[in-house]
């Protein structure tokens, strides 16, 4: 177990480091910026550094900040849910719904219309799937039969994307495009997708007074009803705030694996399992990730961020089997 | 008025038509061979499993009381405890109270009772069985309920820490609470004031020990024979 | 008995010499591409060409997509079993193709072509010959006429673009990549007097991701986009960053192809040559 101080310095430091990468975020792009323009370009007084900032950098970083907000916070959620250190924010079917409603939308063609498009596709998609979820699963949600069902909506919604992907091959552009949403990117994100993404910060908020319960929860269900938690409500809002959380991360950066994964893990192995840290420093965390992995990816020359956060699973995987055993 | 009063629960393919009564202060025991629909029988007066027929605790109707004032009425100790998580024990055990304003009431006190003070801040995901239980014990006394179900409590424990839950059980009686527990020792039950028999999903006999702890039932629930004698009994020092 | 045996022998060697007299292996060719479409629909004989790839009567991808209408069409999945029901004799497929089917064709006994070059109008040139010379002496002729024609445009564009001053275009993307040199644009650009920022500004090779931060500082003249109306082409454009902040966006400066022109890769490039210098530089076309 880690020292205690560790736990009292942990969200200070996060929100430092936060700070800094968000910092760097603005400072860095593939066009060079002084300090100086990116003064005056936040201050509107150059007009082409404004741009970029205003309109390029900016809402690139907000959009990375909540979508690892909502991804890890989200994972935080099926993990206690589940009782499992393993479970991540897609086992229930939400992202291959928002993956299935976005690449539905880019093969019929309809993905040009409007920058508003995919996102609702993908959001539209993603509430279908987990309604048909918990409809799968029904009397109680028990956890076993809720999995069960994510499994196979799971392999259904990778089919109805592969068919696409298949079926509409006459046009290479609509492939490449479907094939960068499953990559996950936050190239040219715009104030839009700030907006589409804005409902995460009060989903991250809600989550808040949850942590007490979620506690009681991640030791038992039946146990945290003994001791006067209504497990049926509190699973019904669990799932509710994971769904929309994924939703909303999807719908405006595509498929982006391993944050709510990973970030949860990471930090119960550094603070300890007590929500009432891990909610908050979970949200910081996720946020500092992602945007972490979208700095790495623009000085990789643009390597999709998906890439980015599954090259770093990957190996964290590897570790923490050997750190098991 | 009645502590705890269950009238015919029924839950498919586990108990039929039980119902047992219990006074406040009562000591009692649940015995039956495995299968028998003990834990059932036991979540059931819970408030954790649904089942035909009704569950009261002191006169009130369970499916009345709302969640988080069950919390407050009843204590339940599951079997086994899975803990998926790396919480301390110290924080395990103030989770019971919860559903008393979340304050740490009382947790110093039963820490020490368990024997856990130097395993405070242990996490509890690398316990031994027995000390699991004992957490799980722990926390049910802090919640300080009226009516406490425990299944199995002693089973993982040695027979010194057994004894001293049979003590505290006993000592939490005196004070008025109801006691509830299901157990494998049928010696042990004969120390309890009342003893609940289940056999195959149905009650088979409810009472003081010496009437219901026949050797005739014995046989006939257990398949063991049974003699009065003076065997070993354990003392605490 | 003996008269019956020697009158259907008699019959059948008049059937087979009737038979084997027809035109001396008679071509029958599968088209899998829309390259070789275009030259298959310039150089055969309507008897020869057997299929067309899917994609033949698209107009966004085929220069021959009205003509390609007559013809039957591989569905989009095809498989050699899918080709072979048209009984060719010969099937043009493209580097890009299938290995798998390029190599079941030639187990199944069918000459196989395999485009490899297609970048420049000379390796254009060189596909035409190639395909002409499998296709007959009439094709062959037509292939010379079709390369005389092209060149002949060539030089007249080359004199009519004398003197202007290159404009500097893009090719924007929705997906993220934009072509660079060794493309089919960049040949366009090269053929229509014009300078592709993407490689002398950007340095990108084939389709690559653009810097999108630095193309806000490119002096782009023109954006080059393809479809039937310029102003529906721009609007896709005037939502997606970073194009939606570039000034030739805004103002609308738009060179417009026809959609096939973009991507073509046989000897009817030369049509977008054209398209593109006349948009760039009306004045010189009367």
């Amino acid at each position: 177990m880690t020292p205690p101080w560790v736990h009292r310095v942990a969200f200070p430091v996060a929100l430092f480091l936060l700070g800094l990468l968000a910092l760097t975020s603005l400072a860095i792009g593939d066009m060079h910026l002084s300090p100086v323009r990116i003064f005056s370009g936040l201050l509107h007084r150059d007009e082409l550094a404004a741009t970029i900032l205003w309109n390029i950098r900016l809402p690139r970083m907000l959009v990375s900040m909540m979508v690892g907000a909502a991804l890890a916070s989200s994972g935080l959620v099926m993990q206690a849910y589940f009782r499992n250190s393993l479970a991540s924010p897609g086992l229930l079917g939400v992202s291959s719904g928002g993956a299935a409603g976005a690449v539905v939308m880019i093969g019929l063609g309809w993905a040009s219309a409007s920058i508003f498009v995919l996102p609702v596709a993908a959001i539209l998609g993603a509430m279908i799937s987990t309604t048909v979820v918990i409809m799968l699963a029904r009397r109680g949600a028990s956890t076993e039969r809720l999995l069960l069902a994510g499994v196979a909506l799971n392999a259904l919604l990778g089919a109805v994307t592969s068919y696409v992907l298949a079926n509409f091959t006459l046009s290479y552009e609509r492939n490449a495009r479907i094939l960068f949403w499953m990559l996950g990117g936050l190239e040219d994100r715009t104030w839009e997708h700030v907006l589409m993404a804005s409902p995460i910060i009060l989903a991250g908020a809600l989550l808040w007074p949850l942590g007490r319960p979620m506690d009681l929860l991640s030791l038992g269900a039946r146990e945290a009803q003994s001791l006067g938690v209504d497990i049926k409500r509190l699973r019904r809002s669990m799932l509710a705030l994971s769904t929309v959380l994924t939703a909303l991360a999807t719908a405006v950066a595509g498929t982006v694996g391993f944050v709510g994964l990973i970030v949860p893990h990471l930090l119960r192995l550094l603070v300890g399992p007590e929500h009432k840290r891990l909610v908050p420093l979970t949200l910081i965390g996720g946020a500092a990730f992602v945007l972490a992995c979208d700095l790495i990816s623009r000085s990789a020359g643009g390597l999709r961020v998906g890439i980015v956060t599954s090259l770093i699973g990957g190996p964290f995987f590897i570790w923490l089997l050997r750190r098991q055993a | 008025m009645t502590s705890l009063t269950v009238t015919n629960a029924s839950v498919s393919g586990r108990i039929a038509d039980v119902g047992l009564s219990l006074a406040p202060g009562m000591l009692a025991g649940l015995v039956g061979p495995n299968g028998s629909g003990k834990s059932t029988l036991l979540q059931v007066a819970a408030g954790l499993l649904p089942a035909t027929g009704g569950v009261s605790w002191s006169g009130r109707e369970v499916n009345e009381i709302l969640i988080p004032e069950r919390g407050r009425l009843t204590a339940w100790v599951p079997q086994e405890a899975r803990f998926e998580f790396g919480f301390s024990v110290r924080s395990v055990v103030a989770q019971g109270r919860y559903a008393r304003g979340d304050d740490e009431c009382g947790v110093d006190e039963a820490l020490r009772q368990l024997d856990l003070t130097s395993l405070a801040h242990r996490p509890v995901n690398r316990l031994s069985g027995g000390e699991k239980q004992r957490v799980m014990l722990a926390r049910a006394l802090v919640t300080e309920a009226p009516l406490q179900l425990w299944d199995e409590p002693l089973a993982p424990l040695d027979p010194r820490h057994a004894l001293e839950v049979l003590t505290h059980a006993r000592r939490l009686t005196r004070a008025g609470t109801t006691v509830l527990f299901s157990l494998h020792d049928l010696r042990a039950a004969y120390c309890l004031d009342f003893v609940v028999v289940l056999h195959q999903g149905r009650l088979r006999a409810a009472g003081p020990p010496e009437k219901v702890l026949t050797p005739e039932l014995l046989m006939e629930v257990f398949g063991v024979r049974a003699k009065q004698s003076l065997g070993l009994t354990l003392e605490l020092p | 008995m003996p008269l019956l045996r020697s009158t259907l022998t008699f019959f059948l060697w008049l059937a087979a010499v009737l038979l084997a007299s027809g035109e001396p292996s008679a071509v029958r060719v599968v088209s899998q591409t829309v390259g070789t479409d275009e030259l298959l629909l310039a150089l055969a004989e309507p008897s020869q060409i057997a299929a067309l790839s899917h994609l033949a009567r698209e107009s966004v991808y085929s220069a021959v997509a009205d003509e390609a209408k007559n013809y039957p069409q591989l569905s989009p999945t095809c498989d050699l079993e899918g080709a072979l029901q048209f009984h060719p004799t010969l099937i043009l497929c493209a580097n890009y193709s299938r290995v798998e089917l390029v190599t079941q064709a030639r187990r199944a006994g069918l000459k196989v072509i395999v485009f490899e070059k297609y970048r420049t109008i000379e390796d254009a040139y060189e596909n035409l010959r190639l395909l002409a010379r499998e296709l007959g002496p009439t094709a062959e002729a037509k292939a010379e006429r079709i390369i005389a024609d092209c060149e002949r445009r060539i030089a007249d564009l080359r004199k009519r673009l004398e003197g202007a001053k290159p404009l500097r275009v893009i090719a924007p993307s929705t997906y993220g990549l934009i072509p660079g040199d060794d493309s089919t644009f960049q040949d366009l650009c090269d053929h229509a007097g014009a300078e592709n920022l993407a490689f002398t500004l950007g340095k990108l090779h084939g389709h690559a991701v653009p810097p999108n931060e630095q193309m806000l500082t490119w002096p782009v003249d023109r954006v080059v986009l393809s479809g039937d109306n310029a102003e529906k082409a721009l609007a896709v454009f005037r939502q997606t960053p970073p194009y939606l902040f570039m000034p030739a966006v805004k103002e609308g400066r738009v060179a417009l192809l026809k959609h096939y022109q973009l991507s073509c890769v046989s000897h009817r490039r030369v049509d977008g040559y054209e398209q593109l210098a006349r948009a760039l530089y009306p004045e010189r076309f009367p």
